[in-house]
Order: structure tokens, then C-alpha cells, then sequence
């Protein structure tokens, strides 16, 4: 160390070498790169309490893999988040759980997945029982045109949850309360549901979706198409049902995640890169590709 | 700015091309515009055409004259006897009014003429309306008779042509007899009901469309029962259920290409499997139903499909999601939604097959048929048919009655593609 | 190890504007060495013009600090920098303060420096061995934050316990003096409150250091035995 050096002369020399330094990796392929860099999940994949259990699970669209054997836990009454690129295969992953992918063809799904004790994929599991005990809430608002209470009374009346009318109404109730839309919409249960604002409608959903009383809520970016103020009404309704519920949330915001989530999982190409404690991805993330997707090195 | 002398700004450049952008804009413009006026000369050609040759068959001359119904002419003596009164020459009291009226007539031949001048259905008339009041027997009254078809013609276009006498097909003789009644205001233009409440007839002034008009509506009753239910079930089946492979996309492409097809074909189709195979009668309308039934599936699939296609997969995600079954959730939510699609595609299918001659001619539905249709199961015609017959037709009182035919077919249309158009607007009024 | 280098930001801009921060770190960093170094060579020397510039210095050194602590503020709200970014804006905000309370240390030194020179007496050469070990903390850590070398700053925190033996030996040798010679007692007290300064440098110098090896390894190794530090840094 040469002391006569002041730490000014210091830094330009370093700043010298880094230049160099910083011409061979950039954009694309340093994203290929980085994909011989996922090895194993690092980090807390695992729950002490499991809701849903996932073990090895890869996801096929025709040839393309797009999920490589990922293994993750959710526990009973947290909120995981799963964040990554787009293309990543985070929202793959989420439509996983409940089987949303079975609508598409070309989808094949290996591994494990369990709710609880109940095989996800078992031949023989029916998926009616299965969603109705993992809700889902989707990234556009969709209410059905139907009325507002209609909208909420769906599940029940098709699930045969309720025999009077009375009850339903009870349920319809106590799912707009907890979706913190009662009081805005109770005057007007019977206008059209479509006729709310983007983030009332996604409340709707959510309100529809808790009305079946499921065990876990899976959230597939469910604060893309809305506005602060909405997105901020949401990320609050999150954490009040996850008293409850068991929530796994896809989402675009970073900032989101680390709001709303107990444990941040990070998707990179299909596969788990880690899963740690929220506050500890954010501050200190112990993949480098955490690192970098997390402080906006690449997207 | 250091070449500004020879190269102009950029906005100079925009200015100087954009007269030559306007005037190219307003070309376009005008196309689209004469494009509308084009369809709208011919729509309007087409319409006075129709309504000018047309509109005199809604009304029907007839005669007044004052009829003793004369037992013993008659050869009669119980009017409430059916038999007798089947048997009953009721002609000859007509014969007797006319001569009584005008005598001058004397020679069999002046005679014969005078006689035309009535419809040879008017004694129908008189034997209905004794049945009705037999008191009426022995007794002279002044009854309003159906005129023949050439006198009708005759006194429809006597006023219209001032300068020179229109004669038509009448003698002069006749002509004479007819100004003579017109004098004693012994003839009459009335609403011609008749057009709308009898079927077919060799004479025109007793021909009508009620039967066409119902032999089309049985048609397209069985039609749209058959149809809709079918066409729509399959296009479910193939949006929400049918599995991606090569058999389904043959299925797709062969039902693009029925769509194609000309009718005939149909029609062809038809006569070798529902007469030939199965030896159905012919002329029914359940077999011209089947027929278009065929006909029309093709585009009612299409149809259905591009309406169910159009439903948001968001919403079936919603209901899929919630736990609702498949079934559930075409029926509670992709159905409704497609509902006004699926309806406005039938109803131009419906109006398609409405319109539909050929197909039709094949079944033998092109048959002359008097008796009003009641059942899927009575020889009929259709209303296109019909027009096609009339406007083959000799007499001159027939050409009328063609273009009447016709406006009543397009109002029958009209009326559908109305029908469709508030359907659609209720139903999508359900937000 | 070294992930600072691993790639860039999308935005350039959010690279421009850490990068500036820690150019005016490093700034502020070479301005409070150089206040130590006067302050120490008017101490060895008792040369109160030097020691008079140290404490002029001090005013650009505290506007330096307020310059940081903005700049540090607008990248939190306009960035919201989260991981390393993170700890690299808030360890910034923290060595400011270690920064600044150097500065501190150098103007009480210099005061002493003055305060010699006033009482006539020569230059206190014991101060230079002390001086010349925390001076070297101080250039050592600045280049391991430049570096982002947690080695560096490993070596800091274990000259930190090198100068503190010869802070208390210092002190030792002073107390001696006073009870030999009551009428040294002013002077003495005089070195005794330079070298405490000079000690309390050294102190900030290893708080600088802490902040580096968060910085780098996400660890916080305040309030730790030097063993306990390394131990923990070996395993992250």
C-alpha cells in the first residue's frame, strides 16, 4: 500500500480498472451467462409447517421445459412471493398449484405437489375439490357481468355451500368485509360488478374467491393493471388474510414482495434460484443473481 | 442550417406534401362515398320497381250485382242440407244477375263474355254466404263479387292510362258492360284480403300467399328447432371440448367448406337421403326444413364458434379457478355471453334459408299447392318458391302479385334481421 | 467476493448516481486525512499555522457531510435501492458520520497543537508512532471501501487494536511523567486529550471498516470481537 497516495488518485485507478473490466459481459448473453450459474436452491426452500408441498416438480410446455425441478414449501398462514424475470416461469409455477394449466394441452406437469395430504396431481384427484380449496385471484380484474352479489355468491351456489338464502347472504356479506369492499358497495350489491373501479373489481375477486373458503390463495400479479392507491388498498388486504389464509403471490413489483411476503422465492429460466426470508432477499440476498435481479442489474 | 438554401426544413417539406395528402384523403374519401350511393340507387331502383308493380295488388275490384237466390234455379229446397247445397248451381244465379242487367247480351258467345266478367270463384261465395243465412233463400240482395282477373287488370289501369283506353285482354263489349257498372257504381276497389288469406290458385284473383307464407314459416320453424340447438351444441363441442388434433381439424376445415357449397347441392342431398333413402312424402316442410337445416348448420357453427371464441378467457379462467366444472361454466357464463353472437349469426343463417329456392325445388316443394298448410306433415311451398311460380305465370294479373309476394317476403325478412337486432341488444343490455 | 463489479444497473443513471456518492466519500475521506495528517505533524511539531488550517478545514468538511447526507436521502427516495445498493447507501450515510466525527478528532488535536505552541513548550514527538499507525487505519480503510476489500478492512480493525496497546501504554508512561514532575501535569494532560483524539480516530477508522465488511458481505459485525468477525465473514 502505498501511502502517498491519496484515495482520490486511489479511486480513479480503480475506476480505470473497472472500465476494463466491464466490457465483455452485457446484456443477452450475460444472461445465458448467468444461467449455467443456477445450480441448487440455495437459501429456505422448506417450511416448519407446510400448507403445500412441492418436490422436484418440472413443468413442460410440449418440448420446452419451463420449470426445472423446483422443490418449495409454503407454510401454513404465510405469504410467499415468487418473483423472477419475465419468462421465468413464476406465474407457470403459481398456475401449478391449482391446476390452472390443465386447460392448456401441451402443458405436462412431473413431480410432487401436495396440499397437505391431497396428491395435486394424482390421476384420480378431480380438480372441483381441489380449487375449491385453492382460490385463485388473476392478474386483470374479471369479475363475471354478472351483479356484485351474484359475482361473490357464485362459489358458494355452484359448491352447494349454503342451503338458504340467508346464509348466502351472510357469506356474501362477510367475504366483501374481509375483501374491505363492503362498505363501498353494500348499497349497491345488485349493480353490475363490471361497473366498479379496476382495483374495487379486483376486490371483488378477491371477496369471490374467499368466498368458497379456501386454504390458500394463489395471487398471479394481482396489482399489475391497477394504481398506487389500489395497489396499496391490496398489499394491505393481503396481509390481513394471511391471518387466515395461505397466500403464494407472483408479482412483477420487487417492491411489492417486500412489502407483502414472509419469504421471497426468486424464478430465474425455470428454475428456483433461492428462497430465503423476505427481509433477508432484500437486504442481502445470498445468490448473485438474487443480487441482481433484486437491485435492478438486469430484468 | 448551413444548406438551408437548397434543402427545406422539415416542416416545409410536410406543408408542401400536404395538399397533395389532402386531395389524396378526400379521393378516398369520395370512393367510399359513391361506393354507398351506388348501393343505395339500386336499393332504391329495386324498391320502386318492386313497390310501383307491386302496390296495386294489395287492392282487388269487385262487382256488385244483385243475386236472387232462386230455389228452383239453384235446384235446391233445403239450404241447411250440406249435400244439396254442395250440389246447388249457383252459377246460373250469377248468369241470371248479369242478364238480367244487360240483356243486350243475347248470342252465346257476347253471352260467355259477360259471364268472364265475374270470378269464376264468386259462386263460392254465394254458397258460403246462404250456409251462413239461409233465410237469405227466396230473397234478393246485392252481393259484392270477386271481378275476374282481366277485368280487375282493366279497371286497376283504365285511370292510369287517360289519353289512350287500356283494354288489356277484355273485348270491347266487355269494356262497354264494365264502364256501365262503373257508372251504377257497381264497382268497387277494395283491400284485397284475399291475397292474404288463401293459397294458391290458377286464377289470380283468387290466388293468395297465406299458403307460401305458412309452408315458409313451417319450413323455418323446423329449421331453427333443428338448427340452432345442433349448431350450437357442435361449436361448443369443438371450441371447449374437442382436443387439438388433426381429426378436429378436419372436421373444422370440411365444415368451412359445407359453408361454401352451393344450395342446390343441399337440395340434391336432400332428395337422395330423406325421399330416396328415407321415402319421406314429397313437398313437405319437414323435409325442406331438414334441407335447410344442412344448409344453414355450416353457418351457424361458424358463427357460434367465432361468438365463444370472442368470450374473455379471463372469465373462464374466473370460473375454472373458483372450482365450477366445465359444464358450469359454459353454461353460466361462456353461453350467455355468446348468446347475442351465436343469435345475430342464426338469425342471418334463418334469413339465409327464408330466401333459399333451389334446395327447395329439388324436395318437389315447387308444387302447385292450393290447401293452407296446418302441419310440418301438409304438402306446402315457400314464399321464394312461390315467387318464382307466380312471376312464370301468364297472366298479366299475376306480375303484380309476384312483386307483392316479394315486397311480402322482404318485409317477412326485414322483420327477422329486426328480431335479431333487439335479441341482440336485450341480451347485451345484461351488461 | 467481489459482486460490486459483477454487472451494471439497467439504469445508468442509478450507476452514475452510487458512483458519485462514493466519489464523494472518497473526497470527503481524502480531506479528513489530510486534517488528521496536519493535525498530527502540528502536534509532533507544535506548528500552530498548520493547526489553524486543520481547523478551517473542519467548516468544508462538515458541508461535505450535509452534501452526502442529501444526496444519500434523494438516492433512498428516487431509487429505492434494495440489497447491496442498499447497504451501500446506508453504510455511505454511516461512515459520513465516522467521517465527519475524524474531523472532529483532527480540530481537537489541532487545538491541542495550538495550546502547546501557547504554553511554549516544543512539539510532543511521542504522538507520531500513534499518529503515523492511525493515520495509515485511515487510508487503509478509505482504499478498502474504494476496493470494496473486506482484507483491507480486516487489517484496519487489527491495527485498531495495535493502536489502542499503544494509546494505553502512551498513557502509562504519561501518568508517570505527571507523578514524577507535578508541573508537567498541564502539558501532560494536554498530550493525554491529543492522544485520546488520535484513539478515538482510530476508533471511527474501525466503525469505517465495519461499515465496508457490511457493506460487502451483508453482515453487521459492530459491537464483535475481531475473532468473531472473522470467523463470521469466513462463513458468509
Amino acid at each position: 500500500m502505498q501511502a502517498v497516495n491519496t484515495p482520490i488518485q486511489e479511486n480513479e485507478k480503480l475506476n480505470a480498472n473497472t472500465n476494463e473490466a466491464e466490457r465483455k459481459p452485457s446484456g443477452a448473453e450475460q444472461m445465458n451467462d448467468s444461467a449455467a450459474k443456477v445450480g441448487k436452491t440455495v437459501g429456505k426452500p422448506f417450511a416448519k409447517h407446510p400448507k403445500m408441498t412441492m418436490r422436484n416438480v418440472d413443468v413442460f410446455y410440449g418440448d420446452k421445459q419451463a420449470i426445472h425441478d423446483v422443490s418449495l414449501d409454503i407454510g401454513k398462514n404465510e405469504v410467499v412471493a415468487m418473483i423472477g424475470p419475465s419468462g421465468c416461469g413464476k406465474s407457470t409455477f403459481l398456475r401449478c398449484l391449482n391446476r390452472m394449466n390443465d386447460t392448456i394441452e401441451i402443458c405436462k406437469v412431473s413431480g410432487e405437489i401436495k396440499l397437505e395430504e391431497l396428491d395435486v396431481y394424482h390421476p384420480k384427484q378431480d380438480v372441483v375439490p381441489l380449487r375449491a380449496r385453492v382460490g385463485i385471484v388473476f392478474q386483470k380484474p374479471n369479475p363475471f357481468p354478472k351483479s356484485i352479489y351474484d359475482n361473490v355468491a357464485y362459489g358458494p351456489r355452484i359448491h352447494g355451500l349454503v342451503e338458504r338464502k340467508t346464509d348466502l347472504d351472510e357469506i356474501v356479506e362477510n367475504s366483501l368485509r374481509r375483501a374491505s369492499l363492503w362498505e363501498e358497495v353494500k348499497d349497491r350489491l345488485h349493480a353490475p360488478g363490471t361497473g366498479l373501479s379496476g382495483g374495487q373489481q379486483q376486490r371483488l375477486c378477491i371477496a369471490r374467491t374467499i368466498a368458497v373458503s379456501p386454504e390458500v390463495i394463489l395471487m398471479d400479479e394481482p396489482c399489475s393493471a391497477l394504481d398506487p392507491i389500489a395497489t396499496a388498498k391490496i398489499e394491505e388486504l393481503i396481509t390481513e388474510l394471511s391471518e387466515k389464509f395461505t397466500i403464494a403471490i407472483v408479482t412483477h413489483s420487487m417492491q411489492q414482495a417486500a412489502r407483502v411476503s414472509h419469504r421471497t422465492a426468486y424464478f430465474h429460466m425455470g428454475k428456483l434460484v433461492e428462497v430465503n426470508d423476505t427481509k433477508r432477499v432484500f437486504t442481502n440476498p445470498e445468490h448473485e443473481l438474487t443480487e441482481a435481479y433484486i437491485t435492478g442489474r438486469f430484468g | 442550417m448551413t444548406n438551408s438554401n437548397q434543402t427545406l426544413s422539415t416542416a416545409e417539406k410536410v406543408n408542401q406534401s400536404l395538399q397533395k395528402r389532402y386531395r389524396a384523403e378526400k379521393r378516398f374519401r369520395a370512393y367510399g362515398i359513391s361506393a354507398i350511393a351506388f348501393g343505395l340507387l339500386c336499393l332504391v331502383v329495386l324498391f320502386t320497381d318492386i313497390i310501383s308493380k307491386g302496390h296495386s295488388a294489395f287492392l282487388q275490384t269487385y262487382i256488385k250485382l244483385e243475386i236472387t237466390f232462386d230455389p228452383v234455379e239453384m235446384g235446391l229446397d233445403d239450404p241447411t242440407d250440406a249435400r244439396q247445397l254442395a250440389m246447388a248451381d249457383f252459377d246460373s244465379l250469377i248468369r241470371n244477375a248479369l242478364k238480367e242487367q244487360f240483356p243486350e247480351a243475347s248470342d252465346r258467345r257476347d253471352r260467355r263474355a259477360l259471364y268472364a266478367v265475374v270470378s269464376n270463384g264468386a259462386a263460392f261465395k254465394l254458397r258460403e254466404q246462404l250456409k251462413a243465412d239461409p233465410e237469405l233463400l227466396n230473397q234478393t240482395v246485392p252481393v259484392w263479387m270477386l271481378a275476374d282477373d282481366d277485368i280487375d287488370t282493366y279497371v286497376k289501369n283504365r285511370e292510369d292510362a287517360q289519353g289512350e283506353t287500356f283494354a288489356g285482354r277484355i273485348s270491347e263489349k266487355q269494356m262497354g258492360w264494365v264502364n256501365t257498372l262503373i257508372e251504377n257504381d257497381q264497382v268497387e276497389s277494395r283491400f284485397n284480403t284475399t291475397f292474404f288469406t288463401s293459397g294458391d290458385s290458377r286464377e289470380p284473383e283468387q290466388a293468395g300467399i297465406l299458403g307460401a307464407l305458412m309452408g315458409s314459416l313451417l319450413t323455418l320453424l323446423v329449421t331453427i328447432l333443428l338448427s340452432f340447438p345442433i349448431g350450437v351444441a357442435a361449436a361448443v363441442y369443438l371450441e371447449e371440448y374437442a382436443p387439438q388434433n388433426k381429426f378436429t381439424d378436419f372436421i373444422e376445415v370440411n365444415i368451412n367448406n359445407l359453408a361454401a357449397v352451393p344450395s342446390i347441392i343441399f337440395g340434391l342431398l336432400g332428395l337422395a337421403i330423406f325421399i330416396g333413402f328415407f321415402e319421406m312424402q314429397r313437398s313437405l316442410p319437414l323435409v325442406g326444413g331438414l334441407v335447410l337445416t344442412l344448409m344453414t348448420l355450416p353457418t351457424i357453427i361458424i358463427s357460434s364458434r367465432a361468438a365463444i371464441k370472442a368470450v374473455p378467457p379471463s372469465v373462464r379462467d374466473a370460473a375454472l379457478g373458483l372450482g365450477a366444472s366445465k359444464m358450469q361454466m359454459v353454461l353460466h357464463h361462456v353461453l350467455p355471453l355468446a348468446m347475442p353472437g351465436m343469435l345475430t349469426g342464426a338469425i342471418i343463417g334463418f334469413a339465409q334459408a327464408l330466401g333459399e329456392t333451389a334446395p327447395l325445388l329439388m324436395i318437389g316443394m315447387v308444387a302447385f299447392v292450393v290447401d293452407v298448410p296446418g302441419a310440418i306433415t301438409d304438402p306446402a311451398t315457400a314464399l321464394p318458391v312461390q315467387i318464382f311460380l307466380w312471376s312464370d305465370s301468364p297472366e298479366r294479373a299475376f306480375v303484380e302479385r309476384t312483386s307483392a309476394a316479394i315486397m311480402v317476403l322482404l318485409a317477412f325478412l326485414i322483420s327477422m334481421n329486426t328480431l335479431a337486432i333487439w335479441l341482440r341488444r336485450r341480451l347485451e343490455r345484461r351488461w | 467476493m467481489d459482486k460490486k463489479s459483477m454487472e451494471r444497473h439497467i439504469s445508468h443513471k442509478f450507476d452514475e448516481d452510487l458512483e458519485q456518492l462514493k466519489n464523494m466519500v472518497l473526497k470527503m475521506g481524502g480531506v479528513v486525512e489530510q486534517q488528521i495528517a496536519d493535525a498530527v505533524k502540528a502536534v509532533e511539531s507544535a506548528d500552530s499555522e498548520l493547526a489553524e488550517k486543520v481547523i478551517r478545514v473542519e467548516d468544508e468538511v462538515d458541508l461535505k457531510e450535509v452534501e452526502l447526507d442529501e444526496a444519500c436521502t434523494s438516492v433512498l427516495a428516487c431509487r429505492q435501492p434494495a440489497a447491496s445498493d442498499l447497504r451501500m447507501v446506508l453504510a455511505i450515510t454511516k461512515m459520513t458520520r465516522d467521517l465527519e466525527r475524524m474531523g472532529d478528532e483532527a480540530q481537537k488535536v489541532a487545538k491541542m497543537a495550538i495550546a502547546l505552541q501557547d504554553s511554549g513548550s516544543k512539539g510532543y514527538e511521542e504522538a507520531r508512532h500513534i499518529g503515523a499507525l492511525v493515520q495509515k487505519m485511515v487510508n487503509t480503510v478509505l482504499d478498502a471501501f474504494a476496493r470494496f476489500d473486506v482484507d483491507q478492512a480486516l487489517e484496519v480493525a487489527r491495527t485498531d487494536k495495535e493502536v489502542d496497546r499503544e494509546y494505553k501504554s502512551a498513557m502509562r508512561e504519561i501518568v508517570t511523567y505527571m507523578m514524577e514532575d507535578p508541573r508537567a501535569i498541564t502539558r501532560s494532560m494536554n498530550i493525554l486529550w491529543t492522544l485520546r483524539a488520535i484513539e478515538r480516530i482510530g476508533d471511527h477508522a474501525r466503525n469505517i471498516a465495519e461499515h465496508v465488511i457490511f457493506l460487502v458481505k451483508g453482515t453487521d459485525v459492530r459491537h464483535t470481537s475481531l475473532q468473531e468477525i472473522e470467523r463470521r465473514i469466513g462463513k458468509a
